[in-house]
């Protein structure tokens, strides 16, 4: 009886998927570090405030987007400033919610009401990559929901205590690069291995190239604009070559 | 309240396309891009990030390991599969070239 027990739980608990999960989650976890520090420290020393600095990880769930709305209410931004700015800067979540939505499909109601909040882009990364792995197939619906809801609340815990930290630590971290560079090495580790298909090396050089000369565009316009194109180049190169 | 706002908005955009209008309702010329978002959000974000620390805009002076580092994180990734080795690779080069420059 408790053999059983203890294995119904196991599986409840540390089925396959919410192993998975956090595997895949550990090392996201560490490339994010030094950003969540840096939003820490940004909050103390723009003189918005640690305890708003700690809150807007929860709330927003989303490093740019804290770091955007930090610092202009420190420059003492209005609302509708902080709203336009912030909701250009994240638009991007509403591309990555159409593509995770087949995974929220013929889920119950409370999860496809609150799960899309863990919307970002390592857990949409780490979905993208964990469907091209064996291992866990997360085309089932259970399937999909632990690993989405282990890797969601895992990281919104892991992102908000290292903001904490960082707002802590801000008297004493030195300005380094070091804090800069984790964040984009981790979105180049989650990319590289994508590269291999002809398709994705196409739209990736043009989101890249259409980006960078879109950057001086208002906040976030310049990201979105990257990105379509390399949709659209993607999509292009794909019907091509089929 | 401005942060409770923004994050009332954002959680919106999240919630858009997932519960209030399914994406599989989009057309499918809109549908038949999205397998490819996620190289191109990507290598969006990293251009991005590039260009905010060594382009003309950027707000000091330009970080000289900045580039160097993530062009060696490029390479890890390319060669180890495992996610955690290109960030700890391009800290530790970024770290390197600051000490001696």
């Amino acid at each position: 009886m408790s053999i059983t027990v203890r294995h119904v739980l196991g599986h409840i608990f540390w089925g396959g998927e919410v192993r998975t999960a956090v595997r895949d989650l550990a090392p996201v976890v560490l490339g994010l570090t030094p950003f969540a520090l840096l939003i820490g420290v940004t909050a103390v020393r723009s003189g918005v405030g640690a305890a708003t600095g700690i809150l807007s990880a929860p709330l927003l769930y989303g490093g740019s987007g804290q770091l955007t709305a930090l610092t202009l209410m420190a420059g003492g931004a209005g609302l509708g400033a902080v709203l336009a700015a912030v909701g250009l800067v994240n638009a991007r979540f509403l591309l990555y919610a159409a593509a995770l939505e087949p995974g929220f499909r013929g889920q119950p109601r409370w999860f496809r009401w609150l799960a899309p909040h863990f919307v970002v882009d390592p857990t949409y990364a780490m979905v993208t990559r964990r469907r091209e792995l064996p291992g866990v197939d997360l085309d089932d619906p259970v399937a999909f929901r632990r690993y989405w809801t282990t890797a969601g609340v895992g990281l919104g815990v892991a992102w908000t205590a290292l903001t904490a930290v960082g707002a802590l630590l801000a008297p004493v971290l030195p300005a380094s690069s070091a804090l800069d560079v984790a964040a984009p090495a981790m979105f180049l580790a989650m990319l590289v291995p994508q590269l291999r298909a002809r398709p994705a090396r196409a739209g990736a050089a043009a989101a890249a190239v259409t980006a960078a000369l879109t950057s001086s565009l208002p906040a976030g316009l310049g990201l979105l604009c990257g990105i379509a194109a390399g949709v659209v180049a993607a999509t292009l190169t794909d019907r091509s070559a089929s | 309240m401005t942060l409770l706002v923004s994050a009332a908005a954002t959680y919106g955009l999240r919630i858009v396309l997932i519960t209030l209008v399914p994406a599989h309702r989009l057309p499918a010329v809109l549908r038949r891009g999205l397998p490819h978002l996620a190289p191109a959000a990507l290598a969006g974000l990293v251009a991005v990030a590039v260009v905010a620390h060594v382009g003309p805009q950027a707000p000091g002076p330009a970080h000289p390991g900045f580039v160097a580092a993530l062009a060696v994180a490029g390479l890890v990734a390319w060669r180890f599969r495992n996610p955690a080795l290109p960030v700890l690779a391009a800290v530790a080069v970024a770290i390197v070239v600051e000490v001696l420059s």
